[in-house]
């Protein structure tokens, strides 16, 4: 099985550790895994805001890119929606259908693919408060959700759990959308940032020392809403500390 | 007039969706069918009702001036009270604002609502459910139904009533800032006499 | 009507200021979604509940016409006058003529949402007829001369002190009331003597079954059955929308719409209209306003399952923060983001955007309406039909044209600043600014994921990198 890894760009730009905490995680679980240098982006920002005709050379380039992977995995959640549900601005070949149907998220990936039981490696001596992004819970639903009183169920929690000397904490509200929505974070920024701010403060509250998420840009966003009103909560991605990181 | 008619409906039917892609499906009674006493009088109190219970050799009169002792004005419209005011006297809908409580009989009950049944064959007037400051309804523990769908499927007032309410309980608001208020524009209170 | 979009960003803002109300706000809301929650753990039926609610809903549309020709049979079998109107104009000039003809001046209303649609209250009070609404929140709102914010809650943005303020001004009672018992109370005072003098009284109507003719008002005030049974004429303002095609169907619905709406199991009273009450008579208006336009829109005719529970508006984050008022419209929240737009695209465009499309709306849905697709899609209609802000449009194609030029886009981000193609650099801070205002930008690094990468994989793997270079 050969991998095609995508590093979504605010992942490449800001927080290139989970993006190599991804790579060599995948690594250490034994997977042939290759970046193609040449991605940019899966064309979300632009079909999200309705410019679906923009996201047309993203798409066809990140096409291009992984059509000749067996599996594309990336550490994003809102990214593998889009590709997975929403990425039709280019005409729909077997190459794109290819690539729609194998694109997983990461926890999906090591979940349901590798069905990986044990993280040897990991260690984290933490309080963590897990956040599940809206495209993980109720698009991809890698956990359940509370709006339908179903069973409950978490892959990154079944995850997290192998992990040494983590320690969880439950918000209040922990399905409650953190309020990045991609450009609405900046067209709607003040309903963005106070929705932000509830959300850290809920995992604050909760005992939280790290808020953990599968979705870098929900961290980007809450990272520097957690900052400006001075709430003191560290931020990881979970390929971090299923890496291995200790802090 | 009826050119507006013909045009909204000429207008659905060339915009709507291909009726063979959305059968019909069939009536399914989904739930609990407990339709016990025990189930009604729990939701009942949910709801905000309460059952009148009889202390020992008590009339339903006696039990109602019990319960409401202010009252002056208390009319009935079912044999087993005798009240202050005779029904007959309540001619137009405005006449029921005057009574402090009513009394009427309720055909059924819903045991997954505590929800009783009211149409204008139990009512003199169908204000009369209404405008009155409290309400007590006699109702057989017989004629308890299990839930809506059993409701709505067996019981033929539904078909044949020109006014038929089902009262949970008495008037209630939360508009206020979100307090729970009893009693809002309706009856203040709703007591159910099982007989 | 002004066709100026609605500033919902702004009004938003500018709710959010205001730290008691929002707080009060956003916690009813939350308590009003917790409880649904409550109720739904209750009903292992549950999911059942909302499959057979969105099938029978689907259905009915599917043969709408045939179904309201049906109600319309029945309902004159049983004495109702049936009215047709196509738009919210056509709706009052027939209230008012049926008034006209009964010489009432006096009209008690309960809440109706269609009426709010046809901005029905000032046409009737320049014919010389006085509307009083009886549901109390909705009172609150007309004496305050403001939308209801909330479709189940009309009042739900207003603190006790509040509605004592404005209370003291028309009740007269004592503007420092602060227990909202004593001011329920005195709308209790003030309506009887109103209800018990009306001419006419007007409900809407929750659903229409059309095997029988009859219409289900549900309320907890009990206010609609006063305004239909105190005075001796009723009319009823329904759209064409509410069909449920046969009675047992209402086990469905009735057992979803409180436990959606409040996480109450039922509305205290659920009351079944078939025929006028003795001595009375009975009018019923079918109100079409803009409903078979939407119909015929492929990805939106299910807004037309819309039970009006509200759910969506509870659960919604974005509208806990924002107040029902800030969306300008009729309909607020995320039932109201993909319904307003097809009453005027233009005005309503921003709504759609008003949304992170987390999709919780969608999932607590009792009619399992895809709202937060909708509001996906109604973005790609908009940008079609042109009802973008310029800057916005231009930077999306700015960004979609980099994104497709991997060494354009590299260089752009190597640059540490990212400037997109030939947008002024201003243009596009300008744009991003907001970010900041309340949030810290995230953290410049010493190298990206992809430097890293060509830096500690590429090298030991030559062959590899020749391949992706182009
Ligand atoms: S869209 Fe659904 S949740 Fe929202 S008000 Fe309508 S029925 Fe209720």
């Amino acid at each position: 099985m050969k991998i095609g890894l995508f590093i979504p760009c605010y992942i490449d730009a800001f927080y290139p550790e989970a993006g190599i905490a991804t790579l060599e995680l995948l690594e250490k679980l034994g997977q042939d895994v290759e970046y193609p240098l040449d991605q940019t982006c899966c064309g979300q920002p632009m079909g999200n805001s309705g410019c679906n005709s923009d996201a047309a050379a993203a798409e066809a380039l990140f096409v291009r890119n992984f059509a000749k992977y067996d599996k594309i995995v990336m550490p994003s959640g809102s990214c593998t929606h889009h590709v997975r549900d929403n990425f039709d601005a280019i005409p729909q070949t077997d190459e794109v259908r290819h690539v729609r149907e194998n694109t997983y998220e990461l926890v999906e990936f090591l979940h349901d693919i590798l069905k990986v039981d044990a993280f040897p490696w990991a260690e984290f001596n933490h309080t963590v408060g897990l956040h599940n992004s809206c495209g993980t819970l109720r698009a991809l639903r890698t956990a359940s959700m509370s709006e339908l009183g179903e069973k409950p169920f978490s892959k990154p929690m079944d995850l997290l759990s192998k992990v040494k000397g983590i320690r969880f904490v439950t918000p209040k509200r922990p399905d409650e959308c953190c309020g990045f929505g991609g450009t609405f974070s900046v067209t709607e920024e003040a309903v963005s940032a106070k929705m932000g701010v509830d959300k850290v403060r809920d995992h604050y509250q909760a005992g939280a020392d790290y808020i953990v998420s599968a979705d870098s840009s929900c961290v980007m966003h809450q990272q520097g809403c957690a900052e400006r009103a001075g709430v003191p909560i560290r931020f990881i991605h979970i390929a971090q500390i299923l890496n291995g990181a200790a802090e | 007039m009826s050119a507006a008619r013909d045009e909204i409906l000429q207008a659905l039917r060339n915009n709507r969706p291909t009726p063979e892609n959305h059968p019909l499906p069939p009536v399914r009674t989904l739930g609990d069918l407990d339709a016990s006493r025990e189930r009604f009088i729990a939701s009942l109190k949910i709801l905000g009702g309460d059952v009148l219970e009889p202390v020992e050799g008590e009339t339903l009169d006696q039990a109602i001036m019990r319960r409401h002792p202010d009252a002056k004005v208390i009319c009935s419209n079912v044999p087993e009270a005798k009240g202050t005011l005779p029904v007959e006297k309540v001619k137009t809908p405005q006449d029921a604002a005057t009574i402090d409580v009513t009394v009427v009989r309720a055909p059924f009950g819903i045991a997954e609502m505590g929800s009783i049944f009211l149409s204008e064959s139990q009512l003199p007037i169908n204000s009369f459910a209404h405008l009155g400051q409290h309400i007590v309804v006699v109702l057989s523990p017989d004629s308890i139904t299990a839930n809506m769908h059993t409701a709505y499927q067996e019981r033929p007032e539904f078909k044949s009533a020109n006014y038929g309410v089902l009262m949970s309980g008495p008037s209630a608001t939360a508009d206020i800032q979100g307090v729970l208020i009893r009693g809002a524009q309706g009856v203040r209170s709703l007591s159910v006499w099982f007989a | 009507m002004s066709n100026k979009p609605v500033n919902h960003a702004r009004a938003a803002e500018h709710f959010l200021e205001d730290a008691p109300h929002l707080q009060f706000h956003d916690e009813r809301l939350w308590d009003m979604r917790q409880k649904r929650d409550g109720q739904m753990h209750m009903l292992p039926e549950w999911q059942d509940l909302r499959e057979e609610a969105s099938r029978i809903k689907e259905h009915t549309l599917s043969r709408l016409p045939e179904y309201l020709e049906q109600f319309e049979e029945n309902a004159k079998k049983n004495g109702i006058h049936v009215h047709w109107a196509r738009d919210g104009a056509e709706h009052n000039r027939i209230v008012g003529e049926i008034l006209k003809a009964h010489n009432a001046r006096n009209l008690i209303k309960s809440k109706s949402m269609v009426t709010e649609e046809c901005d029905m209250r000032p046409y009737l009070e320049k014919q010389g007829v006085t509307v009083t609404e009886t549901d109390l929140g909705e009172r609150i709102q007309q004496l305050d001369d403001q939308l209801p914010s909330h479709i189940v809650v009309p009042a739900v943005h207003k603190l006790t002190s509040d509605v004592a303020k404005i209370f003291a001004k028309d009740y007269h009672t004592d503007p420092n009331i602060r227990d909202p018992h004593l001011l329920a109370e005195a709308q209790r005072q003030a309506a009887r003597p109103v209800i018990l003098h009306a001419d006419a009284g007007m409900t809407g109507g929750n659903f229409v079954v059309a095997e029988t003719g009859t219409f289900v008002v549900c309320t907890n005030e009990g206010n609609a059955d006063l305004s239909a049974t105190v005075p001796n004429l009723h009319i009823a303002t329904i759209g064409i929308e509410r069909l449920v095609p046969r009675m047992a169907d209402l086990g469905v619905f009735i057992r979803l719409l409180s436990r959606s709406a409040l996480g109450s199991p039922i509305t205290q009273y659920t009351t079944h209209f078939r025929g006028p009450q003795k001595g009375g008579e009975m009018h019923v208006v079918l109100v079409d306003n803009g409903r078979s336009a939407r119909l015929g829109m492929e990805d939106f005719w299910t807004s037309l399952k819309c039970i009006r529970c509200g759910a969506c508006m509870n659960t919604c984050p974005v509208y806990r923060r924002s107040g029902g008022l800030s969306y300008g419209a009729v309909y607020s929240g995320p039932i109201g983001a993909i319904i307003d737009p097809t009453f005027n695209e233009r005005k309503y465009s921003t709504l759609p955007y008003a949304s992170t499309l987390n999709g919780s709306c969608t999932n607590v849905c009792p009619v399992k309406i895809n709202i937060h697709e909708q509001l996906y899609k109604w973005r790609r209609v908009l940008v079609q039909h042109h009802e973008m802000p310029f800057v916005k449009r231009e930077i999306m194609h700015m960004a979609g044209k980099l994104m497709g030029q991997p060494k354009m886009y590299r260089a752009a981000i190597k640059m540490t600043e990212v400037s997109l193609g030939s947008m002024p650099r201003f243009v596009l801070y300008n744009w991003l600014n907001p970010w900041g205002k309340h949030r810290e930008n995230p953290h410049p690094v010493k190298q990206t994921f992809n430097d890293w990468y060509r830096k500690n994989r590429e090298k030991a793997k030559p062959a590899a990198a020749s391949e992706t270079k182009k």
